[in-house]
Order: C-alpha cells, then structure tokens, then sequence
C-alpha cells in the first residue's frame, strides 16, 4: 500500500535506519497501529474484547494464519475481509512486528 | 463537544469490511424500543451522550444519521473507527442487536433534557469505606513526597469495564502504585489542594470518586449527572464543583462527604442574544479566591460562585461562542479560557470579574489545562488548538501585558501543552488524523521554535510533566496501550507503563504550581 510505504520510508528517514530488516519491522509495526491495534491492541486486546492476542507470538504462525485467512481456509468473515488485502510483504511485516513484542 | 476531528480510513480495508455485513433485509430487527435504549445506555452513551446529543463522539440520532446507510453504519458498529476512540463490537453484540441500534438510532431524536435533581444526587451516594479513621495515616507504599504522584486516566478499549480506571505512578521510578476502577472511563483526575491525601476521579459518566491516595482505594462516590468532564476543588480543598454536559446542570459538593449542597441550573443570553440552555465547560478552583469559576459552553457565559452562605454568582457574558477549557496566571487572579467558535482565548479578571481582553488563539482553541512560563521576566502563555483550519500554531501569550507574543507554527492540531519551570521545553500533542498522531513537538521556551519531534507510537497526547520537571510522561492512546515516559532534557525513552487506552495524565505538582510551566511559588503569591 502506498501509504505504508511513504509511512515506512518517513519513518526510515527519521530513525536514520538503512537496514533492510528494520524496515520492515517499521512498515509492520505501521499497518499495526494503523489497523490490526484496533481490535488486537499492540502489546494486548482489550481484556472486555474477543480478540485473540498477537503479541510475541510465532512469527511463522501468525504468516501462516493471515495466508490462510486470505485464502479463506481459515474461515472468519472479519479476518477474511482484513486479510484479503494485505500483500506477502505486508503479512511477512506486520507478523514479524508482532512476534518480536514482548505482550 | 471534545474533538472529533474527521478520520482518514484505511480505505481498502474499510470497503472490503463493510461487504462483511449483508443488506439491511426485510427482517427488521425485533426493535424494541426500550431494549434498544437500554443496549445504547449501556454501550454508547458514555460517549455518544445519554441524551443521543453528542458528548466526546457525535451525536446519534434521527436528525444526524438521516439519509446514511444502515449498511455502512452497521459495519463501522462492527469494526469500529480506526484510528479513534469509536471501538469495534464485533463479537461484543451480536448482528441482531447491531441492526436493531442502527434503525434505533436513526429513528430516535435527541432526547430532551434529563432531569438528575439534588435528590438523585444525594441518593447516587455510596461509601466504600465507612469510618475514615481506619485509613492508614501516611502512604502505604515508598514516596518521598505525594507531589510525585502521577495519575492516568486509562480509558478502556469500550470507555467502560475492567480496562477502565485511573492508573498512579510514582514519577521518581516510573512504577505503577495503585489503581482505582472506574466502571466507566476515568476522564479527569484532580487533588486537594489542603490535604495530599485525597483525589478525585471524575468519569465520562459524571461519577465523582473521592480516593484516599495513601492506601490507594475509592472512599466515596457520586453521581452528579450523565455525562461531563468539568471538576475543579476549592482552594481550601473543602469544596467540590462539578458541571455536566448531560443535563445541563451543575453542583457544588462538600468534598469530604461528597453530599450535594446546591444545584445551578446552566442558562443564559448567549453573545448572539438567544437565550440557551448551556452544557458545562471548565470548572475551576483557584488560589487566588475562595471561588469557583465555571464555563456555560453555549451560552458564551463564565460564572463566578462565592463560596459562602447561599453561593451567589457573578455572571460575566459575552465572554464568546462555544466556551471549553481554560487556566490560571498570575496568582490565579487571571483565567484564560478557549472559546471554539470564534477562534479567541479570553482573559478574565477573576479579581474585578470582567473581561480583560480576547487574544486571537489559532483555529478552535483548546488550550487542555495551559501552560505559562516565565522567561526573561515575562509570563509567557501557551495555547494549543484542534486547528481544523489550514493555521495549525500554538499561541504564545505575554499574559502581564495580554497580547500575542508569536503564532508558532507546528505540524498539525494539538490538544494539550505541558510545561513546567525545570523543563527546557513545552511539548504539545499533535493530534491530526494521521501518522502526525503519533507524535509530540517540543517548543523551546527561549526561542519559541519548534526543536524536536518525537514518535511515540500509538495516538500521543496529553503530555505531562513529573512534580520536579525531570521527567515528560505521553499517553500512547487509542490503541497504543502505555503510557511512556522520556527524560525531559535529553528526550530519551526512559520506561513505559501499560495500560489500556490511556488518555488524560495529572501530575499531583499541579496544586503546588496552580498552571504547568510556573514555578511552586506562584501558589504562595497567592494569598
Ligand atoms: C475488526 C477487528 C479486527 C481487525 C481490525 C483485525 N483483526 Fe485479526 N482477528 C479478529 C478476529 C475476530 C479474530 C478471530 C477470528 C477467528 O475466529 O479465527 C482474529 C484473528 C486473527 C489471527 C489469528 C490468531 C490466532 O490465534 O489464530 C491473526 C494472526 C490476526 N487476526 C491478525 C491480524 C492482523 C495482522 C491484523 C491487521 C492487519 C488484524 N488481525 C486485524 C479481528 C480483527
Ligand atoms: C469509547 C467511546 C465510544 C463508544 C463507547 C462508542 N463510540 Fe461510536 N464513536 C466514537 C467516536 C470517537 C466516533 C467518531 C469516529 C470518527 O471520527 O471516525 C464514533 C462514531 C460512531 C458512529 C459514526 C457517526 C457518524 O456520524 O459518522 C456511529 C454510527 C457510532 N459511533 C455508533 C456507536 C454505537 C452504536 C455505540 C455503542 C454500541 C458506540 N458508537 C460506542 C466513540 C465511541
């Protein structure tokens, strides 16, 4: 997404960071405060919510997850509708962003 | 109503969930009408307002929501609003009851006036802790003074439930003390200024809770109204006053036993000659009086209460349209308060009780509690504002003299300055809708440019500083979940503290310097 992008290289720009690897973590961590924290939270879900944590968790099950999300073998109507636009960068980002945070 | 600025959605994602819910179907929801309040009461009109008027988040009713889609509002009900406090109640409420509130809402009017007498007042009272003699008789816990107490009005994802409640901090080594449920969401947090022991914590709802700081626990609570933020205590910490948006009333308590002693009925001739019923805006005590001062929004009114046999009040009009917050100079003689509508701050003599000067203040000011410092020998003022225009500054005023010194120019809409006589900076909350939200700017007091911006991640706002300067605590909002804390020369992150949907950050300083930014002796000057 072009936001992100433009989001993820502002940002790069400001913490001064060339490395690959940190900016994907910055584009990830982007699309998680932009749109998965609403219901997910960053570190945690709102405890009054049904919403499965995704804090430091593996990063490999959140891919795998969001894939089959987006080709609805997992079904959730919600899930489904939120991963369908969300590209293999995008996925590798945010699940990275969030494996690494301690919840 | 308390900034609901547009959101730019996420756009793709937002068109691929509103397919999610299916055409609003000949199945009309089983609407029962009274179930149907009851379900807006109990989840909505913590913010919506009781009175389907608006309060923090729009007003909700047939005249606002006329012609919209009951789809597209059905699925922003769901997912909530990204980005804002509006949550998603997916999986909270089911389908059936989503429908049956969007064709509620879009057939019900704003609701008249509620009526909450004295009686319903002094009957909402509770105790939680009947002999006050069994409190401990000093803190239960490591402090070297209680003005090192922070508090944190942590909202809760849904502005109600477990996650609300007000959250404190010892600001020397940043680790949580307490913590006060609220039931709904704490919203403002203010001290006696008499007796450090004692708090208070008003929620969304209009309770008032009165909290014994020392064993970290409610004593007491009231309720005053529906909904609204206004609270101030009074100079000899005997009183309370608190003013609703819903009804549109105020009341004057004893701040010991929390009882009601007078009721005032918030009407007047605004500036443009109608006569109005007016929602609460700012209530506050000041140092410099044994008064109250209290905002009528609408009715472009500022009411000064004696706090003596009948508490009579001092009218002052035409102070300017959409009254909302304000602060204290010189004393607390001087009261500068934000009008929204014609874009001014007023400077009011509580002193001679009239008004000393409208001074331009950006594009709808809400100047969020104030700061003033003293620089080169003058009380400089400092005044943020939502900016919903293309001018987006915080005002400087010379507050002796009462004129505007600059307009200096920051990245977006800002909410709330926080300053404080050890602190190099004043940093302000930038709030507009996008990635800018995440950030603070740090305005330097000597040079009054703009020298840093920090990111902190979720919606930042509401900065504040620890009692001795040292420290700058930020609530990362919304969906951030701490509060974070840098050091306030070298703006390095120093801790975090988590929490759900921080918003609102009170330094127990602020009774010693009356306005962030003074030093602790403009209180003695005083009296
Ligand atoms: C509108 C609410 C909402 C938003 C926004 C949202 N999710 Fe979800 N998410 C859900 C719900 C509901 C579930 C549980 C679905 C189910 O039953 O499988 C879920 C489940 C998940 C799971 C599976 C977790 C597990 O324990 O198996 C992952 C991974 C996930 N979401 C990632 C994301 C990411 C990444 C984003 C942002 C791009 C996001 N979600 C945005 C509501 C949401
Ligand atoms: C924690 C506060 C909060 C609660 C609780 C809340 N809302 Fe909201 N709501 C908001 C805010 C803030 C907005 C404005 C969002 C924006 O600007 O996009 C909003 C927007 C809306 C809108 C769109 C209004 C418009 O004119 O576009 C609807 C509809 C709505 N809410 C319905 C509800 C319903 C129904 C409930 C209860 C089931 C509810 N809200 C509970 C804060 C809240």
């Amino acid at each position: 997404m072009k936001l992100i992008l433009v989001t993820a290289s502002l940002l790069l720009g400001l913490a001064a960071i060339s490395n690959a690897n940190a900016a994907s973590i910055y584009a990830g961590q982007a699309k998680a405060e932009a749109v998965c924290s609403q219901c997910h939270g960053i570190k945690n879900p709102s405890a009054e919510a049904p919403f499965p944590p995704l804090a430091g968790r593996d990063a490999d099950y959140l891919k795998t997850a969001l894939k089959q999300y987006r080709d609805k073998t997992r079904q959730s109507d919600i899930m489904n509708a939120i991963a369908g636009s969300l590209s293999d960068d995008d996925i590798s980002n945010v699940a990275t962003y969030y494996a690494r945070l301690k919840p | 109503m308390i900034n609901i600025a547009k959101t730019p959605l996420r756009k793709s994602i937002l068109t691929a969930l509103a397919a999610l819910v299916l055409p609003f179907g000949a199945q009309a929801a089983a609407d029962n009408a009274k179930d149907m309040h009851q379900l807006f009461e109990d989840n909505c009109a913590s913010c919506h307002g009781s009175d389907h008027g608006g309060f923090l988040a729009p007003a909700l009713n047939s005249e606002t929501l006329k012609g919209r889609s009951p789809t597209a509002l059905r699925s922003l009900i769901m997912t909530g609003s990204f980005d804002t406090l509006m949550p998603p109640f997916y999986g909270r409420l089911t389908d059936d009851q989503i429908r049956g509130l969007v064709s509620h809402l879009q057939s019900t009017p704003k609701l008249a006036n509620p009526s909450w007498t004295i009686d319903d007042i002094k009957k909402s009272i509770k105790v939680y802790v009947s002999d006050e003699s069994t409190l401990p008789e000093k803190p239960t816990y490591a402090i070297d003074s209680m003005d090192d107490v922070i508090g944190v009005a942590a909202r809760g994802k849904y502005g109600r439930g477990s996650g609300s409640k007000a959250v404190f901090i010892n600001s020397t080594t940043h680790k949580q003390i307490g913590e006060i449920p609220t039931g709904t969401a704490a919203h403002i947090i203010d001290y006696n200024p008499a007796n450090p022991r004692w708090a208070y914590i008003k929620t969304d709802t209009a309770e008032i809770f009165k909290v014994d700081l020392y064993s970290m626990q409610a004593v007491r609570s009231v309720k005053t109204g529906f909904n609204g933020p206004g609270l101030g205590v009074s100079r000899d910490g005997k009183y309370i006053m608190a003013g609703s948006f819903v009804p549109h009333n105020a009341v004057i308590l004893d701040a010991d036993t929390l009882e009601p002693l007078k009721t005032f009925e918030l009407e007047g001739i605004d500036p443009d000659g109608k006569m109005v019923s007016s929602d609460s805006g700012m209530v506050i005590g000041t140092p410099f009086d044994d008064i109250f001062a209290i905002a009528l929004e609408n009715a472009g009114q500022v009411w000064v209460v004696d706090l003596k046999e009948g508490f009579p009040v001092t009218k002052i009009t035409d102070v300017g349209r959409h009254l909302h917050d304000a602060f204290l100079s010189h004393g607390g003689r001087k009261l500068m308060i934000a009008s929204y509508d014609d874009s001014i701050v007023a400077a009011i003599d509580l002193k001679e009780r009239k008004i000393i000067k409208k001074l331009e203040a950006g594009c709808v000011p809400h100047v969020g509690g104030g700061s003033a410092v003293e620089v080169d020998g003058r009380t400089l003022g400092f005044g943020t504002n939502f900016g919903d225009c293309d001018k987006t500054v915080v005002s400087v005023w010379d507050l002796d003299k009462m004129e505007v010194v600059k307009q200096i120019p920051v990245a977006g809409g800002t909410e709330s300055p926080a300053a404080h006589a050890n602190a190099p900076y004043v940093a302000v909350d930038i709030i507009s809708k996008d990635r800018r939200a995440r950030t603070v700017q740090l305005i330097d007091k000597k040079s009054l440019e703009v020298v840093k911006t920090l990111d902190v991640g979720g919606h930042a706002y509401f900065p504040e500083y620890s009692a001795d300067g040292k420290f700058l605590y930020v609530s990362a909002g919304y969906s951030g979940d701490e509060v974070v804390v840098y050091d306030s020369t070298s703006l390095q992150k120093v801790a975090s503290v988590s929490m759900e949907s921080p918003a609102g950050i009170f330094s127990h300083g602020r009774v010693r310097y009356m306005t962030r930014g003074l030093s602790p002796d403009e209180m003695k000057g005083a009296k």
